[in-house]
């Protein structure tokens, strides 16, 4: 017995990952998705434009605006330039601030951004396109 | 006097053992999140690749305009004939650019939308568009005005 609670204490303490970002939003949903890398720098944007940033060993920070994206994105991609950045935004959010985050992400001469997304069922694909 | 003392043991109490092992496991299921990790790649052009950004006229602009208006090539037109309509191009010219320009104001996830749509052309129409832009608007200021 003590055997078998050995086996799956050690299964969950090496599957375990700390979330570094607990921001709540709404993510956007879609049909392709990919497996992000572990080892990724997260920013997340609210419904109301707030910026979080997170080089990924730490939990998250809010940062005042997206200038504030370009330094942190210019740090992590100094410290490791190949680091996927994961852009985790919610899908209310004016494109606008998206846009800012995406292009400090380019002038920090990020390589990899993922959009973080989730799933879209079927149903709502046919509820979509009855809708259109 | 006789002292009545019990033989000390000279093994390790292991009786306990199985319950701070179950607790552990109580622990780590609990604080175990399987985190929302997958998205969309939107990998972008490597700076020597040059070729920032390619002529208005020979692309296909999708332009987003706030509530989820999609003006292809200044014509309005529902995300599910995208494809159809970008079929014929992309059969003359698989390299065929095509521009993705959303509204400041445009919400987010109608941007993913076609993002998403454009990368299932090759499950949907059998072509993979090899050449999405999401210019900025940083990047418009610079190479088209």
């Amino acid at each position: 017995m003590a055997d078998i609670a050995f086996l799956l204490i050690i299964f969950f303490m090496v599957t375990i990952s700390f979330e570094v970002d607990k921001t709540q939003v709404s993510l956007p949903k879609t049909q392709i998705r990919l497996e992000v890398p572990k080892e990724a720098a997260y920013i997340s944007i609210t419904g109301t434009g707030q910026i979080r940033v997170s080089s990924g060993e730490e939990i998250s920070v809010p940062v005042p605006g997206a200038e504030d994206v370009l330094s942190f994105a210019a740090g992590v991609v100094a410290a490791d330039p190949t680091r996927a950045f994961v852009l985790k935004a919610d899908s209310a959010v004016p494109y606008r601030y998206v846009d800012r985050v995406i292009d400090a992400l380019k002038q920090a001469k990020a390589e990899v951004i993922y959009l973080l997304s989730d799933q879209e069922t079927l149903d709502q694909i046919q509820g979509q396109e009855a809708g259109s | 006097m006789k002292l009545n003392r019990e033989p000390v043991s000279d093994e390790i109490p292991t009786s306990s053992m199985a319950d701070i092992a179950f607790l552990l496991i109580i622990y780590f299921m609990v604080t175990t999140t399987f985190a929302a990790t997958r998205g969309l790649d939107f990998s972008l052009p490597k700076e020597d690749d040059s070729q920032p950004l390619v002529e208005k006229e020979e692309s296909v602009l999708i332009e987003i305009q706030p509530g989820g208006v999609l003006l292809v090539d200044q014509k309005q037109m529902p995300l599910s004939e995208i494809l159809e309509y970008l079929k014929p191009k992309l059969e003359r010219n698989p390299m065929k650019p095509v521009i993705i320009r959303p509204n400041e104001n445009s919400e987010y996830g109608f941007m993913v939308d076609v993002f998403d749509e454009l990368r299932q052309a090759e499950n949907k129409i059998g072509i993979q568009i090899k050449n999405v832009s999401i210019p900025t608007q940083r990047e418009i200021e610079m190479f088209w005005y």
